[in-house]
């Protein structure tokens, strides 16, 4: 079942001679729980993609539609409370707000949808995680890669449909990617959750079940593993 | 490029916009010191040449010297000027006259013109014996030349012939009391008057020079001839103007005048420092990269001391150049005012000290307040910084309670008290726009005590009878109205002490007859009833007071001649012009009715409001109209003087005002401006999370609004006290009033706060709209 349509997607910035195209008919097409890695040089177009399928970014042509739903034909704000509780982002900076703790990191979606979090839904979150001796500790307290899964719970915590990460590795170190990348997997093949994840790192491709290459703007299937 | 400092104006031309702001802070901080130093400096000015116009420009005077003695003291080095000065018929109840009118005589020394502006308006200073100058209003009325002989009558009807060798510009008082003026020198004075001037009447006032400590001058002059501190007086407004007075009243204004320049200066920190440091910490990450470069702690701060210093030098001259500017506003603004009065008032004048004092804080506050983020800068280590984690903003200790509040109102709440620092700096400079007014709304209670304005009723010119009786035509106020030059004329009549029955009792009054100008005036002093009733001659009018019985409806029985007659009282004033005898109550009618009760068609006073272009032909006119058997009161030098007093006093306080309004508008909106724009990027990152603008614009609410509380409770715990402390200096200290609750300067400010608060938060509002949040999120 197809859960995200990415059809003749261009981004273009700037005008006249400093015009440049970010991206160029980008078209594709993703599962329900599948998990794809996008790769590219930087500058490529990989977070101009990742932020337009995000609904961050407006493309200048074409469309995406996420379980069927065309996102920008919809109202900002209704596409803020669609990304809220159908997409959730990973970024490399981790971007937790520095005075709530961890618990409430996680929860602060379902926070903003004024929803009161259920107690077993947080105490199974933090487990998978691993954070549940670290709830009440503030985002200065906990080492990267606890950032980085506090950032994630955050991500799952609204059960969404697609999970977009944004080299959600690049600031940590090989053990604490492996957990991140884990973590993300669990996602994709235990809750069924799409996730589509921008890396430099080659290696962590290997996990992906499709590989999108992005050069110049123009994607490409670069190929992948079978589950 | 020679040397790294030089990067400071290659970086300061692309980063021009992010450095506006503290641009504009210095320039407002500049000018707000420049013009509230510099409006100081102007009202000083203006009071002196009040002071000189009024009280003279002497400095001490000594009674009861010898001759020897004011020799001595004339020779001293820091004596710039003295003379002899002595009056008679000062008062005028001593009756010396000239032409039957009541006439001052002053003997005095030709330096006294140095002493005493006395403006010798034609001819020249008494050199031979029984020779006089006179104030122009002699050569006006009796049409008195130079060279021409006067006689003075003497209260023994002696006559004293005195020759007219000039004429000096008339004084009010003289032309107030309808007087003659005439001025001898020392010796012809001595010689006619010595024997009815004691001693202690002839003074001798000296001039220090401003250069000198006149306190210790006075002192040793006193030691020096054993003079006791009753034969000394002071020019102590004139003294005070100088600050060389002594004098309690004038040492608690020094320290009030000390308390607001502080003030003002640490308003002036407060917004320099507050910009500055948002400024630099949005930065650290550069000054980081600076000491991976290679940068030592001591390079960075010194860096950042200079872009501050270079930021000085154009916005420090300009916050000047606008102080200025405001100063010769308002000078020009008085000057039009009143024109003659302030006619020596500089136009376009200098305040040193405002440039100075604004130029010498500018680059102390900027120097003082870099120090902090230089120090900040300094302390990124390089690791961190090129790491992309040099957040330079306090560490957070506590988390945000979410229980009891929605996500956006708690984060809000939380990002304003979560930092104390923050929130201290913050709320302080809320705080601080109270106090600074609070403080200086104390003035307009010390100026309504200090300068009466000019009353709308206030004549330009009064005509009434010696006697006080009434017997002034009223067909002279119908002629009178027709003169051109006339702009309104009023006459009233009295009956002094005319009994009246009441309910309870006789009472004793003053029945006044209004007209339908003084109808009109008294409207805006109505506390009870109305006015129609006493405007159409249906009823009176009583005034308040604590012991008058009479109220709204009470019944009074006069006897008139056609028989007693029954009045009702239709409305109570809560004051009028005139002063209330003990145990008489003041009743005031429309003429019309006082002719039925009293019978007398005439009036006690005629007063007369002249056009603006009225000039002294068309009161000579007036005045020959009014007749010779009339005193003839000229009040119009006086009003210009009160108009004047007001009018230097209320441009000055409510300027004063003005600007710390509006630099408090200013100060709010770009401390909203900058703690939104400092956390733009975690706003981002909210809304790439799922935050929508509402919840956002909801947080900056919540944020603001928790400064906004803390700021008005700190500014109201702070400026209450600081209010009450300066109003028992200002006015308890001087006329007795209790302090009392500053409500209307209260609402005025923490409206101005709030209202500045709701349109600050528009524009980030705005700007939160606007947020691109791959912008934030990708900065990193």
């Amino acid at each position: 079942m197809e859960l995200l349509q990415v059809q003749n997607l261009c981004k273009t910035y700037g005008k006249g001679e400093t015009q440049v195209e970010a991206l160029k008919q980008v078209s594709f097409s993703m599962e329900k729980g599948e998990f794809a890695a996008v790769v590219g040089e930087s500058g490529s177009g990989k977070s101009t993609l990742l932020n337009c399928i995000g609904g961050l970014d407006t493309p200048t042509l074409g469309t995406i539609r996420l379980d069927g739903e065309d996102l920008f034909s919809m109202t900002e704000d209704k596409r803020t409370v669609f990304r809220r509780r159908n997409i959730g982002f990973i970024f490399q900076s981790f971007h937790l707000i520095a005075e709530l703790n961890v618990e409430q990191n996680i929860i602060f979606p379902l926070l903003l949808d004024y929803q009161k979090p259920r107690r077993e839904q947080v105490e199974e979150m933090l487990e998978i995680l691993g954070l549940s001796d670290r709830r009440t500790h503030l985002p200065s307290e906990l080492s990267g890669g606890q950032q980085q899964r506090t950032a994630i719970g955050r991500a799952l915590i609204t059960k969404p449909m697609l999970v977009l990460a944004d080299e959600p590795t690049g600031n940590l170190d090989s053990k604490n990617s492996q957990d991140v990348m884990d973590l993300l997997l669990k996602a994709s093949r235990h809750y069924k959750q799409t996730v589509l994840m921008i890396t430099h790192n080659v290696s962590l491709t290997s996990s992906a079940d499709r590989v999108l290459h992005v050069a110049d703007g123009i994607l490409n299937e670069a190929g992948g593993w079978s589950r | 490029m020679k040397h790294y400092l030089d990067l400071i104006p290659i970086s300061a031309k692309i980063h021009r916009k992010q450095s506006m702001m503290t641009r504009i802070c210095i320039v407002l901080a500049v000018s707000l010191i420049t013009v509230i130093f510099g409006m100081a400096d102007m009202a000083v000015r203006g009071q002196k040449i009040q002071a000189l116009q009024k009280y003279g420009g002497w400095h001490a005077g000594f009674e009861s010297i010898s001759e020897e003695q004011a020799a001595l003291i004339s020779a001293r080095p820091d004596v710039v000027s003295a003379s002899w000065y002595a009056v008679t018929n000062y008062r005028l109840d001593m009756h010396y006259s000239i032409g039957e009118k009541e006439t001052v005589i002053c003997g005095l020394d030709e330096s006294m013109s140095d002493i005493f502006p006395f403006a010798l308006e034609e001819g020249r200073f008494p050199a031979a014996p029984n020779e006089a100058i006179a104030a122009a209003s002699l050569k006006r009325q009796l049409g008195i030349k130079a060279g021409d002989t006067v006689e003075l009558k003497t209260p023994d009807n002696r006559s004293l012939l005195f020759t007219i060798t000039g004429f000096i510009r008339d004084s009010s008082m003289l032309n107030d009391s309808d007087a003659f003026g005439i001025f001898l020198d020392t010796d012809t004075y001595r010689v006619h008057f010595s024997d009815i001037t004691d001693t202690a009447d002839l003074v001798y006032y000296v001039c220090f020079t401003p250069f000198c400590n006149i306190q210790k001058s006075i002192h040793d002059i006193q030691s020096q001839f054993a003079l006791e501190d009753t034969r000394v007086t002071q020019n102590t407004m004139l003294l005070g103007l100088m600050l060389q007075s002594t004098d309690s009243f004038m040492l608690l204004l020094y320290l009030t005048a000390c308390v607001l320049a502080v003030l003002v200066a640490a308003a002036g920190v407060f917004m320099i420092a507050g910009s500055l440091n948002s400024n630099i910490s949005k930065r650290t990450e550069f000054f980081g990269m600076l000491r991976c470069l290679g940068a030592s702690k001591k390079q960075i701060k010194r860096f950042v001391k200079r872009e501050a210093l270079s930021w000085c030098k154009t916005a420090i001259s300009l916050g000047c150049a606008v102080g200025t500017l405001v100063i010769w506003a308002l000078c020009n603004l008085l000057k039009a005012l009143t024109p003659t009065y302030f006619a020596s008032l500089p136009a376009f004048g200098i305040s040193w000290i405002g440039i100075i004092g604004g130029i010498l804080l500018g680059i102390f506050t900027v120097l003082w307040a870099a120090r902090s983020p230089a120090a900040k800068a300094a302390k990124v280590s390089p690791l961190t910084a090129v790491s992309g984690n040099a957040d330079t903003s306090a560490p957070i200790r506590k988390t945000a309670n979410t229980n009891m509040l929605h996500i956006d109102t708690a984060l809000g709440i939380h990002h304003a008290v979560g930092n104390r620092k923050s929130l201290f700096l913050t709320a302080g400079s809320f705080a601080f726009s109270i106090i600074l007014f609070l403080s200086f709304s104390t003035f307009i209670d010390f100026m309504n005590h200090a300068v009466n304005p000019l009353k709308p009723y206030a004549p330009d010119l009064s005509i009434f009878k010696t006697d006080h009786s009434s017997s002034i035509p009223a067909s002279l106020a119908e002629d009178l109205a027709a003169d051109p030059a006339v702009k309104r004329v009023y006459g009233r009549s009295f009956v002094f002490n005319l009994p009246m029955t009441t309910d309870s009792g006789t009472i004793n009054t003053d029945l006044i007859s209004y007209e339908d100008y003084q109808l009109n005036w008294a409207e805006d002093m109505l506390l009870e009833g109305d006015m129609e009733s006493a405007a159409n001659g249906g009823g009176v009018l009583t005034v308040f007071h604590p012991d008058n019985t009479l109220t709204c409806g009470s019944s009074l029985t006069i006897d008139t001649p056609s028989g007693p007659r029954q009045i009702a009282v239709t409305g109570v004033l809560s004051s009028c012009p005139f002063n209330r005898s003990e145990n008489t109550e003041i009743i005031i009618c429309r003429e019309d009715l006082f002719r039925e009760l009293t019978g007398q068609g005439d009036y006690t006073i005629i007063d007369i409001q002249l056009t603006p272009d009225a000039d002294d032909t068309a009161v000579d006119k007036i005045r020959a109209a009014a007749g010779s058997d009339v005193l003839f009161s000229d009040r119009r030098m006086s009003n210009s003087e009160a108009r004047g007093a007001y009018y230097s006093s209320a441009i000055f306080v409510y300027g004063f005002l003005a600007v710390i309004a509006f630099i408090s508008i200013f100060n709010i909106m770009n401390t909203v401006a900058m703690s939104v724009s400092a956390r733009m990027k975690q706003y981002g990152a909210m809304r790439a999370i799922g935050m929508s603008c509402r919840q956002l614009q909801r947080m900056v609410a919540a944020e603001t609004a928790s400064y906004t509380f803390f700021g008005i409770v700190i500014g109201c715990a702070c400026g209450l006290p600081l209010n009450r402390f300066l109003f028992y200096n200002l006015v308890t200290f001087r006329w007795g009033d209790p302090w009392y609750l500053p409500v209307g300067a209260l609402s005025v400010i923490l409206l101005l706060v709030i209202l500045s608060v709701l349109s600050a938060v528009r524009a980030p509002f705005r700007s939160i709209r606007r947020l691109s949040v791959i912008d934030t999120i990708s900065a990193d």
